[in-house]
């Protein structure tokens, strides 16, 4: 993978307003106009971890989403291992896996062991590939012993595992994460930070992508973080940079410092 | 294009489908009795229905029950048509797997044939049901049927409809609810179509109508080979006109299925309920 894992230029989205009643019938060809990302850059190194932090509506999910070729971005480009997401889709799709923290996309009739089958055909795995790949990530996410159990029976915690699974199957070199660990609880949680940057980041080379509102977990997992605001992004530093260029001990009050100083622009006409 | 690819997907597709099913054996049993019902319906419904205009129209050596039968029976592959693709998309959406599944390496073209596998075969498996019913207790006798010549004008038929059914799930992805698409297709087909009488008892306008859809044709050769064993010849216009409404409603429901999909990755409402 020459250059960086994923490169972000100039990226804007903007999306049409919501519409109601009958004029909703419009709402496919109306005119983008509300803005959610304006003219993001950055890029993430191989094997890197990298955060993506602010507000709600910072802008976070929906650069996570084009990334994931879910959404076409309005301008700018962003490339996922040297793709461009928009016209190379297919090739990036096959370099990145996806998964957001609110995950519930799994057929509960079925059982863990069917549905990530079902999920690694779709990921063009054979099916011997698949059963030694299923064995494998679920010994390592500690689910192996519950793959024969009905999706619908499981607890939130290992809904979570079981998304990572999914995202896992076909090797990807590239992880996009959504808030991982939320509506996780804290035990859970910290499990599942310790798997991400000790079994994946640091032992399997995967370079990782990920939006969280947990500015400690931020710190634990993340080599630089990139804070968006209205979005546009405010800072791409390291934890430790970012709280040295601020003064602050801890990140979370770095990030509360760069906000503080934005508000007087914000209030600006 | 490597073909063998994308049918292991849609194999994937088809067994996903059946586990699931596999859950609710129940449901098989009641559909299996409530086609009885809807067999037994039909059949004391002919009894009372004469007509010298409709016996006259009718193949010969057949009566009104085989007639109704074979249509009620084969304008159901139209309905799942039309709502195969928009209900495996309203599906993957409330699931939430329909994000899951655009992150794979598999287009949503494929996403849409795969989802229609198990609607399709289901169906099938329901269309032998009604006519053992009919068979076993109401007196049809397709002796004379040329089933060769049934099975081309279904496939026929399954990808005409297939092209209304892509259309109908365009619809469904840029606006979610309502498909009002769907509803006059299945409103006129059942009107004009001919599923529970010859098109010639319609008015002149209503039969140039009728000329205008598939289902009609897909009707007519159903019925002359099942009922009256027509041979190749008599079955080729019927075969022709099908594969004509394919030719033209399968690039062209492509066409906007892909316009439509596009459009809600711009609009961003590709995963919205």
């Amino acid at each position: 993978m020459p250059g960086p894992a994923i490169s972000v230029i100039a990226l804007e989205k903007y999306f049409p307003p919501a519409l109601t009643g009958w004029r909703a019938l419009l709402q496919p060809i109306s005119r983008a106009t509300e803005k959610a990302l304006a003219g993001v850059s950055f890029t993430v190194k191989e094997n890197e971890a990298v955060a993506l932090i602010g507000a709600n509506g910072a802008g976070k999910s929906t650069l996570l989403r084009i990334l994931a070729t879910l959404i076409i971005p309005t301008r700018g480009q962003a490339t996922v291992g040297g793709f461009d997401v928009e016209h190379e889709s297919a090739a990036a799709r096959r370099l990145f896996g996806y998964h957001t923290g609110g995950d519930e996309g799994f057929y509960g009739r079925l059982s863990a062991r069917e549905n990530l089958g079902f999920f690694a055909a779709m990921n063009n795995l054979s099916r011997s590939d698949a059963r030694t790949q299923i064995a494998s990530i679920a010994g390592t996410l500690g689910i192996q012993n519950d793959l024969s159990r009905q999706v619908r029976t499981f607890s939130t915690g290992m809904m979570h595992r079981l998304g990572l699974a999914r995202a896992l199957l076909h090797r990807p070199a590239i992880l996009l994460l959504d808030e991982p660990t939320r509506s996780l609880d804290p035990i859970a949680a910290s499990e599942f930070r310790r798997l991400l940057k000790d079994d994946l980041v640091r032992g399997r080379g995967t370079t990782l992508l990920f939006a969280s509102h947990t500015l400690s977990e931020v710190e634990e997992i993340a080599d630089r973080v990139v804070l968006l605001e209205g979005g546009r992004v405010i800072a791409c530093e390291s934890p430790r940079e970012l709280c040295a260029s601020t003064r602050t001990a801890t990140l979370e009050a770095a990030v509360s410092t760069l906000l503080a100083h934005l508000a007087p622009v914000r209030r600006q006409p | 294009m490597n073909l063998a690819p994308v049918l292991r997907k849609v194999a994937a597709f088809f067994w996903r489908d059946f586990a699931i099913a596999r859950g609710y054996r129940g449901a098989f049993l009641l559909e299996t009795l409530e086609a009885l019902f809807g067999v037994a319906t039909f059949y004391y419904l002919s009894r009372f229905v004469q007509s010298p205009e409709l016996n006259s129209e009718l193949p010969a050596g057949t009566n009104y029950f085989a007639f109704a039968l074979v249509g009620f029976a084969f304008f159901d592959y139209l309905s799942v048509s039309m709502s195969a693709f928009d209900s495996s998309l309203e599906e993957a959406r409330q699931n939430r797997t329909l994000e899951a599944l655009l992150v794979t390496q598999t287009p949503l073209p494929v996403i849409l044939a795969g989802s229609a596998v198990y609607p399709f075969v289901a169906l099938a498996i329901r269309t032998c049901v009604y006519l053992a019913w009919g068979a076993l207790l109401f007196g049809f006798r397709p002796h004379s049927a040329n089933w060769l010549g049934a099975a081309v004008i279904l496939a026929a038929s399954i990808l005409a409809f297939a092209g209304l059914g892509v259309l109908s799930a365009s619809y469904s992805i840029l606006f979610k609810r309502g498909n009002p698409a769907k509803w006059v297709v299945l409103g006129v087909s059942g009107l004009v179509g001919g599923m529970m009488y010859p098109i010639s008892v319609l008015p002149a306008p209503l039969q140039m109508l009728a000329r205008l859809i598939p289902v009609t044709y897909s009707l007519e050769g159903m019925r002359a080979a099942l009922l009256a064993g027509a041979g190749w010849r008599e079955l080729f216009p019927s075969i022709f006109a099908l594969l004509v409404f394919a030719a033209v409603l399968i690039p062209l429901s492509f066409g906007v299925f892909g316009w439509a999909l596009r459009r809600t990755k711009i609009t961003g409402t590709l995963t919205h309920i």
